[in-house]
């Protein structure tokens, strides 16, 4: 343990001087005629007038000289600027949005360059960087996310950002996004649904024969391996083979492309992930613990489902975490076949140039894995026997 | 010997499908089914284009993210290392495609984002198991290795690397599979790679054309896996025992 007290938050103090540089030097957004014309890069002096952007740059100083300077209660207050200005991007896009887009043409939309979300990811970093370090940090961390999403809530309800490009792709096609979103939780969810049931089964098999231990890994690690799009083309002539000898599995919906190639190859490759942690949980429980169980004359079921399963629970969640994770960006690739989900929007935009209908793919797939990420970190954290006794904690 | 074994099989019947298929075509159109193989580009450039692809992003990713891990598990640039973890962390959530597609937005279309993305995204499972393989190495080691006289450009060197030498290795073998698979997915932003006879046969409905880009594309991920394997052993084989992780 180092007792010195550090008086410069460098961390702060060096991504604050990033974040001036960058919102200095990248493009703000930009101002596009119509859907798929390039649009005009504009910067931040240009797109945001003097007062906006010699505002947030203040405040990103002022962010600069609290990391500077060590007075009581520092990460308390620069968490709590962190947040307003968190808070606030949307009103710097309201400033763009108000002073370019031109109301003569209906076309007319405003791109978010790459500015604001360097301005983000930067704000988000230093964050998350004070917020370690207060005193409680949880309840600093529920603070600061319902701050920001109060802020961005009054701002989507009080100004104007229906000309922002992305908002316009989505009004287009409400219930495509819907049902794009429906199709992606449920492939997803329902690949790692099956997956732990299985990972389950393999793993209390394996327990009982270790002889099968090694073909079972050899197996899953092997499918692990195989690229996702290679291993959804492979499913294909199989899969339509067998739907055109079987015709009730047509009717099924189990064709050469659709969603039954993509669950096939989604349940195959969370089985490693799942597998691993499912095993390595419950296998390492303490010898003690099962003595004691044993001891108290507990059946082989009870020990399992009263002793192993609950302490193997944290490290199992792990499992389940990681594995949602890559389904939900698997999933994403399965619109090559024909699943459906937020993959559809990727490429359908990447074969018609339109890059804010990539966006509007891309970013609910990144929003739904950190979401999960969230999800299943909290929940682990919830569902660990108090004392900490069991399982030591595996990380992937 | 016994070692190495795996990997050369595997390339063999890479290189051995690659360059046969094209020879095959006559064989095919006697059989009555012409232009079975894929036509716009040879299977053989595109194997290379890929392989290109994935080892230079991969070198790069691995030089910057192993001395970023050094920067910040030395006592200089230790406040940077809560920090380093978390980007590690959160951005391996961030699913492969959207990356790729976030690319093009901001690059283009073509063999340059596709680099890029991969670049990006190889260097956070390098880093996390380089900060997981430096910051786990026991205290009591390096301080022996001080107290011998060592300079700290030594204990690095000598002591740590090599010890987190495994585990290093393996951050770098989860980013080359990742990227094998991802510069695949990269021929539908305009990157030549193996991907593209798989995504020409799925807008076209030609299955023979994504059978062989499927298979190619597997094998050169079990090749360069089963390289990986191989070498995970030897280098188990010759670490001492102290290698902690």
């Amino acid at each position: 343990m180092r007792l010195r007290r550090i008086a410069v938050n460098r961390v702060v103090a060096g991504l604050s001087l990033l974040a001036i540089g960058l919102f200095w030097t990248l493009h703000f957004g930009s101002v596009q005629p119509n859907r798929i014309v390039p649009g005009t890069a504009v910067g931040a002096w240009e797109g945001l007038g003097a007062k906006a952007s010699l505002a947030t740059t203040a405040v990103l100083l002022v962010l600069l000289g609290m990391a500077l300077l060590n007075f009581r209660g520092r990460h308390g207050w620069l968490s709590g600027v962190l947040t307003g200005a968190l808070a606030a991007v949307p009103l710097l896009l309201h400033v763009f949005i108000t002073r370019h887009l031109d109301h003569t043409n209906a076309y007319a939309r405003i791109g978010v360059g790459p500015g604001v979300w360097a301005l983000l990811f930067l704000l988000g970093l230093m964050l998350s960087e004070t917020l370690r370090q207060l005193p409680r940090a949880r309840i600093g961390r529920l603070l600061a996310v319902a701050g920001i999403l109060c802020g961005w809530a009054y701002g989507a309800s009080q100004y104007d950002l229906h000309a922002l490009s992305l908002v316009q792709e989505y009004r287009v096609r409400p219930e495509q996004f819907v049902t794009a979103l429906r199709h992606h939780l449920m492939l997803s969810l329902g690949a790692v649904l099956i997956s732990l049931v299985v990972a389950i089964g393999l793993a209390l098999l394996v327990m009982r024969r270790s002889s099968w231990q090694r073909p079972v890994f050899g197996v899953v690690s092997f499918l692990q391996t195989i690229p996702s799009l290679a291993l959804f083309g492979l499913l294909i002539a199989p899969l339509s083979l067998l739907s055109s000898t079987f015709p009730w599995l047509q009717e099924l919906g189990i064709r050469g492309i659709g969603w039954a190639p993509a669950m096939i190859a989604l349940v195959a490759y969370s089985l490693l992930p799942m597998l691993r942690n499912t095993f390595v949980a419950l296998t390492s429980v303490a010898d003690e613990l099962l003595e004691a169980g044993a001891g108290m004359g507990m059946s082989p079921r009870q020990m399992l489902l009263q002793v192993r399963l609950p302490l193997a629970m944290p490290v199992i969640i792990e499992g389940v975490r990681v594995t949602t994770i890559q389904a939900i960006g698997l999933t994403a690739v399965a619109a090559l076949v024909g699943a459906g989900g937020f993959g559809t929007f990727i490429f359908q935009g990447l074969g018609q140039a339109a890059m804010d209908l990539v966006l509007l793919g891309a970013l609910p797939t990144i929003v739904l894995a950190l979401f999960a990420d969230a999800l299943f970190t909290v929940m682990g954290k919830l569902l660990s026997p108090a004392g900490d006794v069991g399982v030591a904690g595996m990380s992937q | 010997m016994k070692l190495w074994l795996p990997p050369f099989l595997w390339l063999t019947a890479l290189l051995a499908i690659t360059t046969g298929l094209p020879l095959m075509e006559p064989v095919f159109a006697a059989w009555g089914k012409p232009a079975l193989v894929y036509p716009r580009e040879s299977l053989l450039l595109l194997l290379k284009n890929h392989l290109a692809l994935v080892l230079l992003s991969g070198l790069l990713a691995a030089a910057v993210s192993i001395a970023a891990g050094i920067a910040v598990t030395r006592p200089w640039g230790r406040d940077f290392l809560p920090l380093a973890s978390r980007v590690a962390s959160i951005g391996q959530t961030f699913p492969p495609v959207a990356v790729l597609a976030l690319a093009v937005p901001a690059i283009g279309f073509g063999d340059g984002p596709t680099l890029v993305a991969l670049f990006l995204f190889g260097l956070l499972p390098i880093l996390r198991n380089t900060l997981a393989g430096l910051d786990g190495i026991d205290r009591t080691i390096t301080q022996a290795a001080t107290a011998m006289g060592m300079s700290p450009g030594q204990v690095l060197l000598r002591v740590e690397l090599p010890l987190a030498r495994r585990v290093i290795l393996a951050g770098v073998r989860t980013a080359v599979t990742i990227n094998i698979a991802t510069a695949a997915i990269g021929s539908t932003i305009g990157a030549r790679t193996l991907g593209d006879p798989i995504v020409a046969g799925l807008v076209n409905g030609n299955t023979a054309y994504v059978l062989q880009g499927a298979v190619l594309v597997g094998l050169l991920a079990l090749t360069v896996e089963s390289l990986f394997e191989a070498l995970e052993r030897q280098a188990s084989r010759s670490t001492p025992c102290a290698a902690s992780a």
